[in-house]
Parts: structure tokens; sequence; C-alpha cells
């Protein structure tokens, strides 16, 4: 007889209800699922005692407390919608543009569930209200999603390592701007692929879940894949003594895509019309030009404006938070992007982008 | 998991699932954090967020530990993990560890896991963390839209790296 999975082995520890019975008979008798067995037991303890909070005792009043001193600005219909929460969000902002700049390309995809599927030449920011950025859908609703690599940022010793293990060289920086100094941390993200593949069935029944239709597919998209490919990235890393990022420049290979049945245009627009996205989103990514050669790269509306400016021959994207504590610059070139954020001016951003190495 | 962006307003069911929840909430955070006041104040940038959104209330607590244990493994992997480890040091570890010499283990003990939790892979870290915060395995499969069968997978793989990561982090000490 089949040994248990592993899986199967570790539910025995802690939820041995869950098991079916033929599975435990078997590893009642079986030494070697029992030696799986302990050694799934002596892992799940070492991480209980690790993991263990000791039970903290949470004041649930002073939490609510907090929550309604912050959250009624919010509620209250607005002139200019300046809520006394901001000071609350701006650090995690700033943390968070500071990550869609500089990993634009694996990051963003990674963060959202949402793989762009186009190839890019051009970077163009879509402005997102900040709950549309939760809201963007998970596609493994609407078909299988099998993503290869991991997409998270890991830390590496030196530039040396992130340009070993990526093949990217970490872009150069001259003069940092005021404010800015000390060594950075590197980072890197590996190659992420993603296979999706459309099942008419899994979204109808998602469909159903919200109350609504499923659209009519057009033919031939069941079962028809999309391979979306993103990263490699690198960044280098400024922080602060409070350990705040301060400042960041990075470099990505732009994602690209493409589709073994059906043309992106038609899959990418019947996938914004699906029940679960809104539809001010679903008109902004509808604006994309045809030819496939726009990165969205969603930033908070609420918190950022945009413009252009020139950066190494081509037009690049210039973003700033609206209190002017946060500014990024990203751009691509021959396939890959590259983007300078920070706690620092428009200006210097600029600066900084011209004379990268 | 579509989420749909409300009308305007904070929705009138928050108070209710604050009440309910914030207490899991909070220990989901602080047991990727090693913090109960950072822990804090990922569950307040959680809520607020769920105020304003239109997540199912028969979702909500899954949604809410999901949210907490992604929130906080990004303050991890951010560059405020430094802040972090230094604010625990001064903050929690002599409630546990009376001893000087113990507090300094703990310390150390402290950075370690942190570090080895940034690095597992994310979807093992947060089925881990769900699993070690007393979700059921239905409730982990559920949230993190996995089937029972392979909750068991993940987590088992989540606790032989972390097993590993921390042996690696001990041995080059």
């Amino acid at each position: 007889m089949r040994h248990p999975t592993e899986g199967v082995l570790r539910r025995l520890v802690d939820e041995p209800a869950g098991v079916a019975d033929h599975d435990r008979a078997h590893v009642a008798g079986c030494a070697t699922c029992l030696a799986g067995l302990e050694s799934a037991r002596a892992d799940a303890r070492t991480a209980a005692v690790v993991l263990g909070t000791g039970a903290p005792a949470v004041d649930v009043e002073a939490g609510w407390a907090r929550l309604t001193a912050a959250a009624p600005a919010r509620a209250a219909s607005v002139p200019a919608r300046r809520r006394s929460w901001a000071p609350a969000l701006r650090r995690p902002a700033v943390a968070a543009l500071g990550a869609v700049v500089v990993l634009s390309g694996a990051g963003v995809a990674a963060a959202n569930d949402w793989l762009p599927v186009f190839r890019t030449e051009q970077v163009q920011p879509v402005l997102l209200a900040e709950d549309e950025l939760v809201a963007l859908p998970d596609l493994s609703a609407f078909g299988d999603v099998e993503v290869t690599g991991e997409g998270e940022p890991a830390e590496v010793p030196d530039a040396a390592t992130a340009e070993e293990r990526t093949g990217l060289a970490v872009p150069g920086v001259g003069d940092l701007p005021t404010g800015v100094d000390g060594d950075p941390e590197h980072l890197v993200v590996d190659r992420l692929e993603a296979v999706f593949t459309f099942s008419a069935e899994q979204a109808a029944a998602t469909a159903a879940a919200e109350g609504e239709e499923l659209p009519a597919p057009p033919p031939g998209l069941d079962g028809s894949r999309i391979r979306l490919q993103a990263g490699p990235a690198v960044a280098a890393v400024w922080t602060q003594d409070s350990g705040l990022p301060v400042f960041a420049v990075g470099r990505a290979v732009a994602p690209t895509a493409d589709s073994d049945g059906v043309p992106f245009e038609v899959v990418r627009d019947y996938l914004l019309s699906l029940p679960g996205m809104p539809d001010r989103v679903a008109d902004q990514l509808r604006d994309f030009s045809a030819d496939a050669r726009t990165l969205p790269l969603p930033v908070p509306a609420e918190m950022v404006t945009a413009s252009t400016a020139e950066v190494d021959g081509v037009e690049a994207t210039v973003l700033e938070s609206r209190d002017g504590a946060m500014a990024g610059v990203v751009w691509v070139r021959d396939g890959v992007i590259t983007g300078v954020a920070g706690a620092v001016s428009t200006d210097e951003v600029l600066a900084v982008a011209r004379s990268l190495r | 998991m579509g989420v749909r962006e409300r009308a305007g307003g904070i929705r009138p069911d928050l108070e209710e699932v604050f009440r309910a929840d914030y207490p899991r909430v909070v220990g989901v955070a602080a047991r990727v954090l090693g913090s109960r006041d950072q822990a804090e104040d990922v569950a307040q940038e959680v809520f607020l967020a769920f105020g304003r959104s239109a997540v199912p209330a028969g979702e909500a607590a899954g949604w809410l530990t999901v949210a907490a244990a992604h929130t906080a493994l990004n303050l991890l992997r951010s560059g405020r993990r430094r802040s972090a480890r230094e604010e625990v040091v001064g903050r929690d570890q002599p409630v546990e560890a009376p001893d000087v010499a113990d507090a300094v283990v703990a310390r150390a003990e402290h950075g370690r896991v942190r570090a080895a939790l940034a690095r597992l892979p994310r979807r093992q870290a947060v089925a881990l963390v769900l699993r070690h915060s007393g979700l059921s395995y239905d409730e982990v499969a559920a949230a993190l839209d996995l089937s029972p069968g392979s909750v068991g997978t993940t987590v088992r793989r989540a606790e032989s790296r972390l097993r590993k990561e921390l042996d690696r982090d001990a041995s080059s000490h």
C-alpha cells in the first residue's frame, strides 16, 4: 500500500480526527511512516515553541478606541479627503511606493496576484485608490494559476552577489541625495513565472458566488493558457536608523507574456469584464495601448501624482506623493525596467536617475 | 476573492467584527513579529482596510487573519525589521526571561526566528502562522484557497524549512 503523504502525517500530529481511518491504520503498522510522524511531530513542536507569543493579553477596548479615533474622519464625507489618520498610513504607503517602483515587475505581480499580460517597453501608471489595490481579482478564482519562483525579495550580501544571482547589474549611484548615506542593503527577486489556465467552470462558480452571471467566454478561451514571466530584479535600498527605507534604486527584467491559444488582447478584455473587478479599474486598464507594450503600474491615486520626464533617452514616469514626502521615477529600456525612489524631492530623484552608471 | 469598493464610509458591522476578531488578529501578527506593540499596529492597519472593504461578513475572520499575516510578514521583510528587533528586545522578552543570561539567549533567538520566518516562501509562512494561531486545517484551507489535504503538506514543509533555517543559523553563530 502507498504511504500517506507528509501532509497526512503532519495532520496526524495535531488534528488526527481529520485523517482517514485507512491512513491511520497504515501509519500505526508502518515503521517508515512512524519515523516520518515522529520527525513531523518534532518539527511542529519546535515551530510551536519559537512562534509562541506567551498569549499576550490584548486590550480590545483600547484597540477599538484607537481605531475609532482614526476611522470616523474617513467616514465623514469630505472636502479634500485630508483625513486625520493620514499620518498612520504614511509609513506603509512610502514603503509600498518604494517597493512598487523598485520591484515593479515581479513585486507588483506577486503582491496583487494580478499578472501583467503585456510585453513591456513603456511604463504607464494606473491611478488606483488604495482599496482597489486590494480589489484586483485573484486569478485563481477564474482558473488554475501555477507559479514557479518565489517573487519575494531576498537579501544578499552585496551588489556582486546580486548580479551573479540575477544577471542584472545593480545601478551605480554617484552622489546620494542629502540625508541619505551609509551602505545600502541589496535585494534580489528571482525570475517568476506563472501559467494561468482559464476555467469557464470555475469562473462561473465565482460569478455565481457574487450573485452574478459569468459573461460568455470568447470561443476557445476555456482551457487556453497564458504564460507570464517577470523578473529577475535587483535593488539597493538605503535605510534610516529607524530601519525605514529612505532611498532605493532597482532594476528588473520587464514582464513578458504569451498565450498558447486565444490572443492576449481578447483574454485581457475578457478578464477585465469578470465579476469582482471594479468598473473604474477595468476602464483604466482597457485604455492600455493595443500593441501590448505598456506595463500597468498600480499606484495609490489618493497619495501619488504622476507625470513624465526624459531619462536615459526615453520617457520616464515620475511619481510624487501628494504630501511631497516621496518621489520615484521609473522607465523601461531594452526590456529592462529601472527605478529610483525615496523620501526625497522629485528633482533629487531625477538627478540620481540621470546619473546612474 | 473579489473585494468591491464600498460606496463610501465605514462598514456598519466593523465594531462587531473588531470585538470578535481583534485578539486573534493581534495574535497572528504577534507570532510573526514577536512584538505585541507592532502586532497591534498591524491589526489597526488591517481593520482600517477591512472597515472600508466589502468583504462578506462570513469571510471576515479568514480575510483578517490572512491580511494580518501578510502585513506582518511585509513588515518583517521591509527595512523596518531592524527596528522591530531592537524594539522587541526592550519590551517583550524580559517577561518570558527573568534571568539576564536567559534574556540574552532569548534576544538572539528572537532575531534568528524572525530572520528564518522572513526566508520562508510566503504561502508556507502564512499557512504556518495561521495553523499555529489556532486555525483548523479547514479554516486555513478556506483562508488560503488550498485544499484541506494540501494544508498539512504546506505546514509540514514550512516547519521543516523553519527548523533547517534555525539550525543553519545556529551553526553559523
